[in-house]
């Protein structure tokens, strides 16, 4: 079957079920047991998307014919799949166990990751064991993370949400993350630490990024004026730099020793993996990092080897498909039922609508199909009181996943279980009343409700069941998204590794930076621009002069 | 009287040797006939006493007599063995029916007095005192037998009888007995000790401070001790205080100051001398400009205090960790810890063990000197500098005259000077 044939048979489906309501879909008692899909401790639960077993296997079949399957050889393998940008995306090699081994341009990559990794474990032992020393002698205890995009989300989301796993052994480490490139994070943070006891990580993988340099250098600078001491020195005991251009770091004086390298071929929103996982290591311990990575594993072993009809990455990949391209759902909320997966709603903003924000096919065409669709989320239960109003009463229509772990607590105090078990009840009830709308009262009651308190219902989620919340379960949970991500752009027919249209707006910016201390703005901007920049340059100079 | 008394802290062996001198019959029980630490060893006038008595048989060693023979028990053991003393008043509650004195001088806690008494029988004239353990080494046997003043936790009136009459050879000079409940007399020991520590932190911010400022601790210390409100007692600055016994009692006050006040005061200073044990180790860093790797540091003492083989909590095992750490070659001497510390780090191409002290500054780039042992108070500072590649000496306990190490052509730090 070719892609075409697939997508009208699945139109032809979308026709009959854009009329049915999930509150009758549900009412068939297997539904349960043919739609949750699981793997090696995560539960999939697509009961409540608006198909049927038999448009599963039509979605199958439009992947198969989307040759998902070589491109899933061809992306593990190694293969230039980021075509705009001429190289590999080999996330998957990062966490590929180091008695395995895979050839790219005549390089075993997993050798290299394994270097980086053992170098990754000296600096961690060093840093628990208390003996990396600052300027004056005194131990490190802090470690700020400087970075943005790709090399801040992933760690901040990692660290919080595994902050429980720090090993007990290690002399404590107190982690902070810097992104934001006006310093408004920095200067709240540098004048409560203590330089002689701080050490920050640079992330970068350019070496480049201004965000992440212009905040570096006020880093630096707040500790040559505490410690009075050469630059040189300072930068050896309180900067490492993570890096997929070494010269570049060392340029800015970074020294070798206390560089970590990562490879041109890891994309800055898949890079956690890498080098740039330092502080997870720092949190959890290296053990904890490795172990991540080994949830990922085997959800990348599991992506290539499972059938599609079981395999989780493509079927969540699949129930989005269904429901952008054939029920014209545009938009996606990300929500998670555990406070330690706070940060996962950005980081999969960034993941999912960096990588297929695109509207260009990979033969250089105007895409026919919507992609990717308008994420954003929240965690669940402090979404309940925001805008879950408009999943259940408002125009749009939206899709949800839900993501939580059936166990927690189990070693603690009874009130917390009882808070977690709250937790529990609140998800399943929202996936509920979100499903069946009214239907979830009986019929009585809700026919006598005046409009304002009816609910439509119909709105599709999924469920994502773990076991537990540990280091391996968030490496599976994280690896399936980026694999769900991929198979939608293979569906696509998309480039989903590049970000060509964020590399535009750091051009400008640079350009504009010169434009701000000009007298007059350049005749060649557009008049809201000049206009802005009159303002703005007006403002300036008089606060200056005054 | 016949008297058993159990443990190997300095105040067993002073009650052995004492209560043996003036006629009773003693069993020292649970250890040797001598005391391991060479610091309790020369405690003046000890072991002529000790020897003395044994020669007169009345000082006998456990496997000589049954030590649950005697009425009269004298525990005086480390902090922290509670259990071993509650064995052995439950195995004296076993032996005896009549008459039983327990005097307990160790430092088990607040209420383990109380918990002892549990295992003997009031009724029948079986109790427990505790006295707190107030001898300061060098007058131990002097402050024992003509105290001034003894804190007598004390809740029955057959037992202080029979504790005077025990005593009265040491108390006929007027000792005032000051009588409390077994409860307040470990909560007035916990006090004291607390004070003594918070008196050591205090000294060594102080000392910290005096880095910054540029005057001289010693200095200042001794203005200090002039007023008779503040006194001389325990304002040495130094690396930081170490040893498990003091160490662990002092935990144990801090953990329930802040476990049932919220006070952190103590805690505070227990960190503070963690990081004051580093602190040799951070005058080099800094000497160094932050780059050890290679250097040949040598290191005079290793226990936690003069006269003992002991290095728990020594800021020896901090120093010599940070080192390693950073790739120095360090070369150890100790007159006694050596073997401890070659026990606890094993062979390694960075550590060299040296049996003579000159040995270890052979070619140094530094000299810490971390534990006050006498050997070490006056050196041969020609020979010294002649050895030391580089003549830079931290002085981790104020031992030398900064004046005169600087005019014989030494670099020296000391702790606030």
């Amino acid at each position: 079957m070719n892609p075409d044939t697939c997508w009208s048979n699945l139109r032809d489906s979308a026709q009959i079920l854009k009329k049915k309501h999930l509150s009758e879909l549900l009412s068939d008692d297997t539904r349960f047991d043919t739609l949750s899909f699981s793997h090696d401790g995560v539960l999939l639960d697509l009961s409540r998307q608006r198909l049927l077993p038999e448009t599963v296997d039509q979605l199958v079949a439009l992947a198969e014919a989307s040759g998902l399957k070589e491109k899933i050889d061809a992306l593990i393998g190694g293969a230039r799949v980021n075509i705009t940008e001429d190289r590999a995306a080999l996330h998957t090699a990062l966490r590929t166990p180091a008695e395995k081994s895979l050839e790219v341009d005549g390089v075993d990559v997993v050798a290299g990751v394994q270097q980086t990794l053992q170098k990754m474990d000296k600096l961690v032992s060093i840093l628990h064991s208390g003996q990396w020393r600052g300027y004056n002698g005194e131990a490190i205890d802090t470690v700020v993370n400087i970075g943005v995009g790709g090399s801040d989300l992933g760690p901040l989301m990692t660290c919080h949400a595994l902050e429980e796993f720090k090993p007990d052994t290690v002399q404590g480490i107190d982690l902070h993350f810097v992104s934001s490139m006006d310093g408004s994070q920095l200067s709240g943070l540098l004048s409560r630490l203590n330089p002689a006891t701080t050490l920050f990580v640079l992330s970068s993988k350019s070496f480049t990024t201004i965000d992440t340099l212009a905040n570096a250098a006020t880093a630096r600078q707040w500790l040559l004026d505490a410690s009075g001491l050469e630059v040189e020195t300072i930068l050896r005991h309180h900067f490492i730099g993570i890096t997929a251009q070494p010269a570049k770091a060392c340029e800015w004086g970074i020294p070798e020793q206390n560089q970590l390298l990562f490879w041109d071929w890891t994309g800055g929103r898949y890079s956690m993996w890498s080098a740039i996982g330092l502080p997870i290591a720092i949190a959890t311990g290296m053990d904890g990092f490795r172990q991540l990575l080994a949830g990922a594993h085997s959800i990348d072993t599991h992506y290539q080897q499972a059938p599609f009809k079981e395999n989780l990455p493509v079927l969540l990949a699949l129930a989005g498909i269904w429901n952008i391209n054939l029920l014209d759902i545009h938009a996606h909320a990300i929500l998670p039922y555990d406070g330690r997966l706070a940060h996962l709603p950005s980081y999969l903003e960034q993941l999912e609508m960096e990588s297929n924000g695109k509207s260009v096919t990979l033969d250089g065409a105007d895409s026919d199909a919507r992609t990717c669709p308008v994420l954003w989320g929240e965690i669940g239960p402090n979404a309940q009181h925001a805008f879950y109003q408009l999943l259940h009463q408002g125009t749009e229509a939206v899709m949800c996943d839900f993501i939580v772990p059936a166990k927690r607590y189990t070693e603690q105090s009874q009130t917390l279980q009882e808070q977690h078990r709250l937790a529990l009840a609140n998800c399943l009830a929202q996936a509920r009343v979100l499903a069946l709308g009214d239907k979830a009262l009986d019929e009585e009651t809700a026919s006598a409700a005046p409009p304002w308190k009816r609910y439509r219902g119909n709105q599709p989620s999924t469920v994502i069941l773990v076991d537990e919340l540990t280091p391996y379960s968030l490496g599976q949970l994280i690896a399936i998204y980026e694999h769900k991500v991929y198979t939608q752009a293979v569906i696509w027919q998309i480039n989903p590794f590049d970000q060509w249209g964020v590399e535009l707006g750091k051009k400008m910016a640079t350009a504009m930076l010169n434009e701000l201390d000009e007298a007059s703005p350049s005749t060649t901007l557009d008049s809201a621009t000049r206009g802005l920049l009159g303002r703005i340059n007006r403002l300036r100079h008089d606060s200056e002069s005054a | 009287m016949k008297i058993c008394v159990w443990g190997e802290e300095l105040a067993a062996w002073i009650a052995a040797a004492q209560f043996a001198g003036f006629g009773n019959d003693v069993i020292k029980a649970g250890s040797e006939m001598a005391p391991a630490d060479s610091s309790n060893r020369v405690e003046p006038g000890l072991m002529e006493q000790l020897q003395h008595s044994i020669d007169a048989g009345k000082l006998v060693s456990n496997e000589q007599e049954d030590p649950f023979s005697a009425d009269i028990h004298w525990l005086a053991i480390g902090p922290g063995e509670l259990e071993a003393a509650t064995e052995i008043v439950a195995r004296i509650a076993a032996v005896h029916t009549g008459q039983v004195l327990v005097i307990n001088q160790s430092n088990l806690g607040s209420g383990a007095s109380d918990q002892l008494q549990q295992r003997l029988d009031a009724e029948r004239d079986q109790h427990v005192i505790y006295l707190p353990d107030m001898l300061q080494a060098g007058q131990a046997m002097r402050q024992f037998s003509n105290p001034d003043v003894l804190l007598v936790g004390c809740e029955h009136e057959a037992a202080r009888i029979m504790f005077a009459a025990l005593m009265r050879p040491f108390t006929r000079e007027g000792t005032e007995l000051r009588m409390m409940s077994r409860r307040e007399a470990e909560f007035t020991k916990f006090a004291i000790t607390g004070m003594l520590a918070l008196r050591l932190g205090y000294i060594n911010e102080l000392a910290t401070l005096a880095d910054h400022v540029g005057v001289d601790i010693e200095t200042v210390r001794d203005g200090m001790s002039t007023d008779p409100r503040v006194g001389p007692h325990y304002l040495a600055p130094g690396c930081g205080f170490g040893g498990q016994h003091f160490t662990q009692y002092i935990e144990g006050l801090a953990g329930l100051l802040s476990k049932t006040r919220g006070s952190t005061l103590l805690e505070t200073v227990l960190t503070q001398n963690e990081q004051h044990k580093e602190l040799p180790f951070r005058k080099l860093w800094q000497h160094f400009h932050c780059d050890l790797s290679g250097r040949r540091i040598a290191v005079w003492g290793l226990a936690f205090k003069p006269g003992v083989t002991t290095i728990d909590g020594a800021p020896s095992l901090k120093t010599v960790d940070a080192l390693l750490a950073q790739g120095a070659i360090i070369q150890l001497h100790d007159p006694e810890a050596l073997e401890e510390f070659r026990f606890h780090y094993g062979e390694s191409e960075q550590l060299v063990y040296c049996d003579e002290p000159y040995d270890a500054v052979n070619n140094a780039d530094a000299l810490l000197l971390l534990t006050a042992w006498p050997e070490y108070w006056s050196p041969n500072y020609t020979e010294l500098h002649r050895l030391m590649k580089d003549p830079v000496i931290i002085d981790g306990r104020n031992v030398y005259d900064p004046q005169l190490l600087h005019d014989l052509g030494f670099t020296y730090y000391g702790v606030g000077r």
